[in-house]
């Protein structure tokens, strides 16, 4: 670069000599000719020509240094500029933080979350997961093994299709025991995420559904780091899951955490490791329907094409096997950002709900930071109207005030980005404890930056580009002219001005009023009733199953944990279940009703939960009709079932449930007992029909439920201690109240309300501030033309009142436009809401008034500043 | 440096006016530096003698800014000079500032030339 430059220059070094050379010697020349002496023609030449060096070096100055000499002069100027005016820099790079900030903030959320489903895998573009029936938010997994591997191997579409499902489960044979979730996958799993291994080797094909007698585990990157210390010779070595040998053959590569979106898997094992999986290897329906299923699709194929295909070939399945069948069976393929297996379903419904927000609160900030611009702009106008006369084109002038714009949105973009690394990571603050193994975080990627230049450059165009284009629109002559003519900057910049206060009133108003819903809805869920107590409960789950103990070890076990626990003093009522409600999970399987005949396409599907005796008393809820379950509702005791009031008058409308039958798992229940209904998922979930079966019967894994006394909280260690008596063997997990379970439930709202709640403060300030800036700016201008009114008789009240008017008027046409805005887009957030209505009369009211009341306030300092102004100093001022 | 900020005045000072004079003065064919100030003054009638240090940064300045270009051409006397040419930006150009130059002299004309009114109404 220097090299090119020095090049360059001395060329035309040379040249300059050469041209004021041949200058001289024509002046020469000249005089010659006319009768001159060569040497005093020489003399008088260069005495003519003046300073040789002088000459040399002024017009060295023309050359510039090429094309960079041109923007730097301008970002020189620029920086000048906003070094002259300290105040205005600071506010606006502040201001523009802020914003950027809350942008980048959400997107490397989603960025972490949406947009990278699966770290490690080849291209989740090509990624879809399927859905099986009525479309859910959150779908027990759909497919059956044989339906799977029909769909597998008569697709068209795909290039290929794995099927997984996770859970929790024990590693023993150490000193301490620990719990991993661990995924069952096809073999094909690790080949069609193109995860390559770090380390020996994945499954092979005859090894899907194989039982071993030592089965083959692959470990997750972290779990071989940190329980086996990295070890290169791992791969062959045996290993304990649940109490059984098993030998490890591979390591995937490190970042890589299975596949789905937001939860993590330590390890995997085939479908079938130990053999205990071979009912549900060889049927399609009662309790075989257990496996998530993503396909990758084949290049050039749509998604809407494969979706037909696999439709097509479901219906071939359902067509050879109705019996296995029944109720709803079409299929619906999404993309991996919003798959509902995972945590982005969840995800896709609240972050670009968030982002949104965020991008009117950019938009917001760019108006107030135009204003600000333009302000200064017009009290600059007679300094560019000189230069223009100069000059400087148009084109040039916009450039320069442009660039000022854009220099405060970078400066703002750099800070944002140091934030940002820090901001992306609270995300997991929103998680409380649970037992979700989610590994949610924002990320920090190179989308993020991207993004966050995007944003900046938006931001610099927007707050730069309009008022400078509008204060170089003013002509030149006009402004060099008298003061007085444009006292105000003209009626265009006026314009501009009311009209960049209007959008800002007009951009928050609908912050605030989502933020005032949100908030509302978080208020209505901590008080709404759940159905269900939830105040003096403690929990704690005891993983005999992922453990590897034999049913016959659980069932004794089980017995001694609730004498024991019962014993506690402190404990009122200990009870068994496998499922805690609003905890994000749930348990659903098809049921078939006795003489219930579904409507076509509809679902069948029942939430169940397995619960022991007394477990109903615990929990405050009523049985309506009936009795609770009792010990004796055993193995060998027949099945029973308790429903809830949506199944009941779904299934048996205007009749009695009691002594029903239901099938599940082609198993007859008896209806024993009705329940009343309370929340299973959310507060503001639509009902699912409800079944309780018996947990002595029917119980998966163990988790305790204590009805305390006093606080649960101070409990937990003397359960805790009572299990462990019983065998220190006993893996214990998750020991925690009930109300922090269920804080799981609300997780959305109180991130939508949290972050909504702050974009509406930025949105109120910004509002606030720009219409106080505005109305004190034109106040100042008009100093004059007040004070002469004072002269001419206006009393102060007058003057008080033409300024407050004026601020009304901006302020009454912001909330209208506002308003008209907010109620078209409450719609869109309808659906997250609890308890309130999307244009709740009140809640609209009070930010109307709140968002007017504090404009007229911001109005009326100015106001009583120009009332008690003296005419005469304000008129001798300008 | 007394005598340099001296030039760079009159450069500025002259500048719009300057270059106007250098574009007529090219409208009639290529010319050297030596030739435009030549010229100016046989046009002038000896009235404007334009400094070297104002002429050679004004050239190069209108050549950075497209309005003229150069190339290197022996003269009629043999010697190889530099010679200036009016592009069609600058011809433009050239246009637009007539009209300008025109629009002050009539306003300066109509300021100086005054005739008293006859009545304040």
């Amino acid at each position: 670069m220097k090299w090119f430059s020095d090049f360059g220059s001395q060329r035309r070094e040379r040249e300059l000599q050469e041209e004021i050379n041949a200058h001289l010697q024509m002046a020469i020349v000249d005089r010659v000719e006319r009768g001159e002496t060569a040497e005093s023609a020489r003399q008088a030449a260069e005495r003519e020509f003046g300073n040789i060096p002088l000459v040399q070096d002024v017009t060295r100055e023309m050359w510039g240094r090429g094309w960079l000499e041109q923007p730097g002069r301008d970002i020189r100027y620029a920086l000048r500029q906003l070094r002259k005016s300290p105040g205005f820099t600071i506010t606006a790079t502040a201001m523009l933080t802020v914003a950027i900030c809350a942008n980048s903030t959400v997107f490397s959320w989603i960025d972490g979350t949406m947009l990278r489903p699966i770290p490690g895998a080849r291209d989740t573009g090509s990624l879809v997961s399927l859905q099986r029936g009525e479309r859910s938010f959150s779908p027990t997994p759909p497919f059956s093994y044989l339906d799977y591997r029909d769909l597998r191997e008569q697709n068209h579409t795909f290039a290929g299709m794995l099927a997984y499902k996770s859970n929790w489960i024990t590693v023993t044979g150490g000193a301490q025991s620990e719990r991993i979730y661990v995924g069952n996958v096809s073999a094909n799993f690790f080949n069609v995420l193109g995860v390559k291994p770090l380390l020996g080797r994945f499954f092979l094909p005859e090894e899907e559904t194989r039982p071993d007698a030592v089965p083959y585990v692959v470990l997750g990157y972290s779990l071989w780091k940190t329980r086996y210390a990295g070890d290169p010779e791992i791969v062959g070595k045996a290993i304990e899951i649940a109490r059984h040998p098993v030998t490890v053959i591979g390591v995937a590569p490190e970042g890589f955490t299975g596949a789905a979106p937001g939860l993590r898997d330590d390890a995997w094992l085939t479908l079938n490791p130990l053999g205990t999986n071979e009912y549900r290897l060889t049927h399609r329906s009662g309790g075989a329907v257990w496996l998530i299923v993503l396909g990758s699709l084949r290049p050039g194929v749509s998604r809407d094409q494969a979706a037909q295909d696999v439709d097509t070939q479901m219906h071939h399945i359902v067509a050879a096997y109705p019996d296995d069948h029944l109720g709803d069976n079409r299929i619906t393929l999404d993309p991996m950002w919003r798959s509902p297996f995972g945590a982005n379903g969840y995800m896709a419904a609240t972050l670009p709900v968030l982002l949104d927000f965020a991008a009117v609160v950019l938009l917001l900030t760019c108006a107030n930071v135009a204003t600000l611009t333009l302000v200064r702009f017009v009290s600059r106008r007679r300094e560019l109207a000189i230069r223009q006369s100069l000059g400087a084109n148009r084109m040039q002038l916009v450039r320069q005030m442009v660039l000022e714009g854009v220099v405060l949105s970078i400066v703002a973009g750099a800070v944002a980005l140091v934030l940002t690394s820090w901001t992306s990571k609270t995300f997991a603050w929103f998680f409380p404890a649970n037992s979700i193994p989610l590994i949610l975080n924002g990320s920090m990627d190179v989308k993020v930056v991207i993004g966050i230049a995007v944003f900046s450059l938006l931001a610099g165009l927007l707050c730069g580009a309009v008022p400078a284009w509008r204060s170089s629109h003013a002509p030149a002559i006009e402004v060099l002219k008298a003061e007085s003519a444009s006292v105000s900057g003209g009626t265009h910049n006026r314009k501009l001005l009311s009209g960049l206060v209007v959008a800002q009133i007009a951009l928050s108003l609908p912050l605030l009023l989502c933020s005032g819903l949100f908030l509302q809805t978080l208020r209505n869920l901590a008080h709404a009733n759940p159905g269900f107590e939830q105040n003096h409960i403690l929990t704690a789950t005891v993983g005999l199953n992922i453990a590897g103990y034999s049913d016959d070890e659980q069932r004794v076990i089980r017995h001694k944990i609730l004498d024991r626990v019962s014993a506690l003093p402190g404990v009122k009522v200990a009870s068994l279940t496998d499922w805690i409600p609003m905890t994000l999970s749930h348990k659903g399987e098809d049921a078939y009703p006795d003489g219930y005949v579904p409507h076509p396409h509809e679902s069948l599907q029942v939430y169940h939960a397995e619960v022991g005796p007394r477990y109903f008393e615990s929990l405050h809820i009523p049985i309506l009709e009936g009795r609770e379950f009792t010990p004796d509702d055993d193995e060998k005791a027949p099945r029973v079932l308790i429903v809830d009031q949506t199944a009941a008058r779904r299934y048996w409308p205007g009749q009695d449930p009691m002594g029903k039958k239901l099938r599940v798992w082609g198993i007859p229940f008896t209806v024993v007992g009705v329940a009343k209904n309370s929340t299973h998922m959310f507060m503001n979930e639509s009902p699912v029909p409800m079944v309780y079966m018996s947990f002595f019967q029917l119980g998966d894994e163990t988790t305790v439920q204590v009805k305390t006394e006093g606080n649960p909280a101070n409990l937990a260690p003397a359960v805790e201690d009572a299990i462990h008596e019983i065998d220190t063997q006993l893996p214990v997990f998750d020991v925690r109240p009930m109300r922090e379970s269920t804080q799981m439930a609300s997780i959305f709202a109180v991130m939508q309300s949290a972050l909504a709640g702050m974009f509406a403060c930025i949105g109120l300030v910004l509002a606030i501030t720009g219409i106080y800036g505005v109305v004190a700016y034109r106040t100042h201008m008009r100093a004059q033309e007040i004070g002469i009114r004072m002269a001419l008789g206006a009393s102060r009240r007058d003057v008080f009142r033409l300024v407050l008017l004026q601020g009304s008027w901006l302020t009454g046409i912001g909330l209208a436009l506002g308003l008209a805005f907010a109620l078209g887009l409450t719609r869109f957030i309808a659906r997250m809401l609890f308890g309130i209505g999307a244009n709740d009369p009140v809640t609209v009211a009070s930010v109307v008034i709140l968002l007017g009341g504090m404009s007229l306030i911001a109005c009326y300092f100015p106001a009583r500043r120009a009332m008690q102004r003296n005419p005469v100093t304000a008129i001798r001022e300008l | 440096m007394g005598d340099r900020d001296q030039y760079k005045n009159r450069v500025e000072l002259l500048q719009g006016t300057l270059d106007m004079l250098i574009l007529q003065t090219l409208q009639w064919g290529p010319q050297h530096g030596y030739g435009i100030v030549q010229a100016l003054r046989l046009q002038s009638g000896d009235m404007l003698q334009v400094e070297t240090g104002s002429l050679y940064p004004a050239l190069h300045r209108l050549e950075r800014q497209g309005w003229v270009q150069s190339d290197w051409k022996q003269s009629e006397s043999k010697q190889r000079a530099r010679y200036y040419r009016i592009t069609a930006k600058g011809k433009k150009q050239l246009a637009s500032d007539l009209g300008r130059w025109e629009r002050i002299v009539e306003a300066i004309g109509s300021v100086m030339y005054v005739e008293p009114k006859e009545s304040e109404s």
